[in-house]
């Protein structure tokens, strides 16, 4: 299992279509994809379980990845989250 | 009847008299009753199907709008709907309480809607908190089938005007309102960006939103006045007061009749120039609008929205009898037809186009890159055009050239499609015009290809305004960054503008821009003398050309290129238009 805490950088945090880009992102892996903001914890693979962590501007996300290709999807996951969220989907 | 007044924030002008139609919220009417053990399956079952007809039901909206006549955020919001509908949260949860519960489909819906919604409540950011509005908006849909009563608005009556009136309206609803004519919008929620604005502005129907509480307090059938001028709502208003709006709805549609005795009136400044006024059409059916405003040509007619609703392309034959109609249609005026513009993400509408999402679409293939990338598709419709040329004044214009050798590789598909007509005897016009849109800043820095190859030019503002600043406007978070009064745009324009006329070459401007009458002096001033637009904007356009001198708008519009504080600028465009 691979863990690392990301700084959500953009303005709006964890909007919709970021969400909806999580989800999309997550899905193309086999293992488990995890977010853990605060005390709330979901599955990358539920976008509303993703919109209700509330990912705000400037908090940490812990990102987990558990399975066979989770380096890759940590690696995807990670250039996501950093600078992806702003940009058209 | 008590008569009382509403106010809200007007966003979009005009006033409308006519009878309440209110959209149901589903959340207020579900029945709760339990089933039989026999029965949950039946139950479960009747959930999942009305879940898969939402499905589709998005992805037929979906399908719909893949021609681009609505904002591309759209698209964006029916992708996280269909998604937050196939979340198990939404779509296995409930089922798991019809089967504990012994419940109807509705109420264990209902329930678990409402476990969610007090989740996003508790969220701390307000923006976060209110994406509970999405799952609320997926949820009702379901219930509405459910209930069976499908998400789809209600048609208008024929007799007298009918006033929408929601709490609020979501994306999908948008898409339907083009086919029902309603007198006005009014919604509890919204702002001047909501979607709700945009549609009634793009339909020059009056609206007024954020009245809070609208919904709850207008019933279906009450005469309502809608003045979206003054930001306000009046329910059943007593004879006076009706007889004094009818008095202003009168001057009201007695300016817009004004108007239309511009129709035939030629567009001509005061110190004599003449401006060719073109229509903007994306289907024939439009065609009859463009003529009621006196359009002179089709300065743009997106092909594209051949593709609206159905899964295949459609065939050369099918095509050739749609732009045949428009040519004859407009009896020997020009009629420039743009081939397809479309991405790769709206190559096949329907499942295919949801799941698949493009990195980029903008800067990927599409437009002539993806016809030049599909020869056969391009051939296809080359053909249709040329065929049509036959019957009117066809032209054809190639949108999102970027350099040279796609110049050279088009007219190379162009020649082919003649050649294969040649080969049948097809008639067809052989010296066809052939332009190009200029929407890419680098065909406006380099144009000289353009302007050696190509008869005549097209400014599409929208592309060029998202091009040159890096902005999405279909992206929420920079949108606000989407400026058609930068000063590189509008340098570029007139760059455009001034190094086209001055080779000689045609050049229009068929963008949103073409079609603000605030710009039109700007646009005269920085020497455009040929503008396509929506129709219904036409003769407001007219009318400012009228009233408009060239040469005193060139010496005002120098001052504001040379301006570089944006609001000097600003400045300068309003005395601009006193």
């Amino acid at each position: 299992m691979q863990v690392r805490e990301i700084e959500i950088t953009h303005r709006l945090g964890l909007h919709a279509r970021a969400c909806a880009r999580i989800v999309q992102l997550a899905s193309r892996f086999r293992c488990n994809v995890a977010l853990v903001c605060g005390r709330r914890r979901a599955s990358a693979r539920s976008i509303v379980a993703v919109m209700l962590l509330a990912g705000a501007f400037g908090s940490f996300v812990r990102v987990e990845t558990d399975g066979p290709d989770e380096g890759a999807a940590m690696a995807a996951m990670e250039r996501l989250l950093r600078d992806g969220l702003g940009m058209p989907a | 009847m008590v008569s009382f007044a509403l106010h809200g924030v007007g966003v979009s002008g005009g006033i409308a008299i006519g009878r309440a139609q209110l959209v149901s919220h589903a959340t207020l009417e579900v029945a709760h009753y339990t089933v039989t053990t026999r029965q949950v399956a039946g139950e479960i079952e009747r959930f999942t199907l009305a879940v898969d007809e939402v499905k589709r039901e998005l992805e037929g909206i979906h399908a719909a709008m893949s021609g681009g006549d609505v904002p591309g955020e759209f698209g964006a919001f029916l992708d996280v709907h269909w998604m937050i509908l196939n979340d198990p949260t939404l779509s296995e949860a409930p089922k798991k309480i019809i089967a504990e519960q012994h419940c109807n489909a509705e109420w264990a819906l209902m329930q678990q809607m409402g476990v969610l919604v007090e989740q996003f409540e508790q969220i701390e950011d307000s923006y976060l908190r209110e994406r509970k509005a999405d799952v609320v908006q997926v949820g009702e849909r379901v219930l509405k089938r459910l209930m069976g009563r499908p998400g789809v608005l209600p048609a208008a009556k024929a007799e007298e005007q009918t006033i929408l009136v929601a709490h609020d309206l979501s994306p999908a609803d948008v898409i339907q309102f083009k086919s029902h004519h309603y007198g006005a919008f009014l919604t509890d929620l919204g702002g001047v960006t909501s979607h709700t604005a945009i549609v009634a502005r793009s339909l020059n129907v009056p609206a007024v939103v954020a009245t809070h509480n609208a919904r709850q307090l207008i019933r279906d059938g009450e005469l309502l006045i809608v003045d979206g001028n003054n930001n306000v709502v009046i329910v059943n208003p007593d004879r006076a007061v009706l007889a004094e709006y009818r008095l202003r709805q009168n001057e009201f549609d007695l300016t817009r009749q004004k108007l239309k005795r511009l129709r035939t009136k030629p567009a001509e400044t005061i110190d004599g120039v003449r401006i060719e006024l073109y229509a903007n059409i994306e289907l024939p059916d439009d065609l009859e609008q463009a003529l009621e405003n006196g359009a002179g040509g089709v300065g743009l007619f997106r092909s594209e929205f051949l593709f609206l609703n159905r899964d295949g392309l459609p065939s050369e034959d099918e095509q050739f009898e749609a732009y045949r109609t428009v040519a004859e249609g407009m009896a020997g005026r020009p009629v420039t037809i743009r081939t397809f513009d479309l991405g790769a993400d709206k190559q096949k509408a329907g499942l295919d186009g949801l799941s698949r999402v493009a990195p980029n679409p903008a800067l990927g293939l599409r437009a002539v890159r993806f016809c030049l990338a599909e020869p056969r598709l391009f051939v296809t419709q080359l053909r249709a055009i040329l065929r049509a040329s036959h019957y009117g004044n066809v032209q054809i214009l190639v949108p999102m050239l970027a350099s040279s050798g796609e110049i050279d590789q088009t007219l190379v598909m162009i020649e082919r499609a003649k050649e294969s007509l040649r080969d049948q005897n097809a008639p067809f016009n052989a010296d066809i015009l052939v332009g190009g849109m200029i929407e890419i800043p680098a065909a406006v820095l380099a144009m000289d290809a353009f302007l050696k190859k190509l008869d005549f030019l097209s400014i599409g503002t929208n592309d060029l305004i998202q091009y040159t600043l890096a902005v999405d406007r279909a992206d929420e978070a920079v949108s606000h960054l989407y400026d058609p009064m930068h000063p590189a745009v509008l340098r570029l324009i007139a760059l455009a503008i001034t190094t086209a006329t001055r080779a000689g070459v045609p050049i229009a401007v068929c963008g949103e821009m073409a079609g603000e009458a605030q710009l039109t002096r700007l646009l005269l001033g920085m020497g455009l003398r040929h503008f396509s637009m929506h129709p219904a904007h036409l003769l407001t356009v007219k009318q400012r050309i009228l009233q408009s001198d060239c040469a005193s708008a060139k010496s005002f519009v120098d001052r504001i290129r040379r301006a570089d504080d944006p609001r000097k600028l600003l400045g300068l465009v309003d005395r601009l238009n006193v």
